[in-house]
């Protein structure tokens, strides 16, 4: 390159790249969480399990409250990685209190086709909605390997899940962009974007915070831990800046649920920190329900996903209460396999709590109770 | 089929036939067998195989491939049709120090290890761009040609979005020409010190 032709094309350049950067996304703080709309009726719980017509092994639901109801997602085939693995959905009717018959919604080869890359199977999806009501779909797809090598994908929905955009690939890794997953669900932000909790597990296991703008793609992240134990991070925001993260422990004993905390609307995250509760190295799920209380669906033990149960807490995850079991060795009917895992939760607009966990690995289950329920166990 | 779509698979295409031609040793073979192979090899590439072209089975592995890779699959796949390299040697060994240095950076932090994360800077960090302007600066000084221009053509495609990445890291290098040059470097300077010290006996 010859001067100053080539000094010239630098400048050139360097400005456009801090014109870029200057001009880039702000921080954007957390959407304030909402309350109920409605008051909640008297003690109710109800449980059932969801359809199941054709996939001998389902696991990872999750779900966004729909018009009248909920849509839940979650993925199921021969067996878990196999090639005909797909991603499922129903909708489930308050006033009816059914389920509607699955249907498979992403399978292997279209995705493949849409991405325009080798896809070898499918993974957990997660579900959540933005600021401007559309329904966003992500989900694991891994070409290579096992679950390390995994790539995250999206999918958006204006029409209430009638019809989807084709998937399109996250780019959250400098490693051939592998070894990222989802399990929890995402954060609306203020600006109308949404916040994607995401984990890495090639070599070490941490969790991450992607930024999304709005058609979907990667424009920024924080890690929220670091190192080779933690993973599958849930965030539950309290107000605009203060959040709460959960984490599956992959450590060394004793196995119990990680916490990070932030206070600047998720720039930065403390060191994570041991609860009390225990962790079998499982996903957990928590919410922050009306009125303050948090709660957090864990198997409460060290190294089984055999019990499943609900803990509270007042002071936003410092101390906790078990406070009602949903599954354990003496809660009829037991699964073939006892294993309840992988839990979803949220509270809908009309003060409802759900919970949709994997049941013996068969079958995925919903819970529904409300509030007084919740609080008046253990 | 979106842009983004299109160049990524030409990216893995032209590495498919990067391979092929140093696979096939072209550049020893005469002229016409180079131009039959190269285009044969390019259609192969890119012809569907089922769903999928093979550039599309190699970017399930790879994904998008950096402007330093495409530039050395480049400089493989010209230095098989013209006979000889594109770019110099001198500056091929300094992208591959400039990548290899980068890598060493990046790729262990991004591992997990400490809270710091160099990853995160490829989206729109002021600093990350200063220290990437007074890299460039320092590469023009030196004459290190390539990698400026990898740089340069990175940094374009970066603000251009021709990828889905908006990670002005993932434009810049790849794990791919990381490996390479950890590898090739030493190979490469251990080979030309020998030589010169050869010529400079004779």
């Amino acid at each position: 390159m010859k001067a100053p032709a080539s000094l010239i094309a630098i400048a050139l350049v360097f400005a456009a790249l801090y014109a870029r950067a200057l001009e880039g996304p702000q921080p954007a703080r957390f959407a304030p969480p909402r309350g109920p709309l409605h008051a909640a009726a008297p003690p109710r719980f109800e449980s059932q399990l969801l359809p199941n017509s054709s996939a001998p092994s389902v696991h990872s639901a999750t779900a966004v409250e729909a018009a009248g109801g909920l849509r839940a997602f979650w993925y199921g085939g021969s067996r878990e990685g196999a090639a005909d693995v797909a991603v499922y959905t129903s909708v489930y009717s308050h006033r009816e209190r059914t389920w509607e018959p699955e249907r498979a919604l992403v399978r292997r080869e279209s995705v493949q086709r849409a991405l325009q890359r080798h896809v070898r199977k499918l993974g957990n999806p997660v579900a959540g909605r933005d600021a401007a009501g559309r329904v966003w779909l992500f989900f694991v797809s891994v070409s290579v390997g096992g679950w390390a090598g995994s790539a995250i994908n999206a999918m958006v929905s204006s029409d209430e899940g009638a019809t989807w955009s084709p998937p399109r690939r996250l780019i959250a890794s400098p490693f051939l962009n592998i070894s990222t997953l989802v399990k929890g669900p995402p954060v609306q932000l203020a600006d109308g974007t949404l916040a994607l909790p995401v984990y890495h597990e090639m070599l070490g296991k941490f969790g991450e915070l992607l930024r999304l703008d709005a058609e979907g793609r990667v424009i920024g992240k924080v890690r929220l831990s670091w190192g080779r134990s933690s993973l599958q991070p849930v965030i539950v925001p309290r107000s605009e800046t203060e959040a709460v993260a959960f984490m599956r422990y992959a450590g060394e004993p004793p196995a119990r649920i990680l916490m990070t905390r932030t206070d600047d609307a998720g720039a930065h995250w403390s060191e994570p920190v041991k609860t009390t509760l225990p962790n079998p190295n499982a996903a957990v799920g928590s919410v922050l329900l009306a009125g303050g209380p948090l709660v957090l669906v864990f198997n409460n033990a060290e190294e089984n996903r055999e019990t499943l149960s609900l803990a509270l807490s007042k002071d936003f995850g410092k101390s906790w209460r078990v406070a009602r079991v949903l599954e354990s060795e003496t809660q009829l009917p037991r699964a073939p396999v006892p294993e309840y895992s992988y839990p979803w939760i949220m509270q809908d607009r009309a003060g409802n709590v759900h919970v949709l966990y994997t049941w013996g690995r068969s079958r995925i289950k919903h819970a529904v109770f409300d509030q007084a329920w919740l609080e008046g166990g253990g | 089929m979106p842009l983004t779509t299109i160049l990524g698979l030409l990216g893995c295409g032209l590495l498919c036939l990067a391979l092929a031609v140093a696979v096939l040793r072209l550049r020893r073979r005469p002229v016409r067998v180079r131009y039959a192979v190269t285009l044969s090899a390019a259609v192969l590439v890119f012809a569907p195989l089922g769903d999928l072209s093979t550039a599309g089975y190699v970017r399930g592995l790879t994904g998008d491939l950096s402007v330093a890779t495409l530039a050395l699959a480049a400089d493989a796949c010209f230095g098989a049709f013209l006979g000889k390299p594109l770019f110099e040697r001198r500056d091929v060994d300094a992208l591959l120090g400039a990548a290899a240095a980068a890598g060493l950076f990046l790729y262990p932090f991004a591992l997990g290890w400490t809270p710091f994360d160099p990853y995160a800077l490829g989206y729109n960090s002021i600093v990350f761009i200063t220290v990437l302007l007074l890299l460039s600066v320092t590469a023009w000084r030196a004459r290190w040609t390539l990698v400026v221009l990898v740089v340069l053509l990175g940094a374009l495609a970066f603000l251009g979005g021709v990828y889905e990445s908006r990670n002005l890291w993932d434009y810049l290098i790849d794990p791919l020409v990381v490996l390479y040059a950890l590898f090739a470097l030493p190979a490469r300077l251990v080979r030309r010190y020998f030589s010169r010290d050869a010529s400079a006996r004779a």
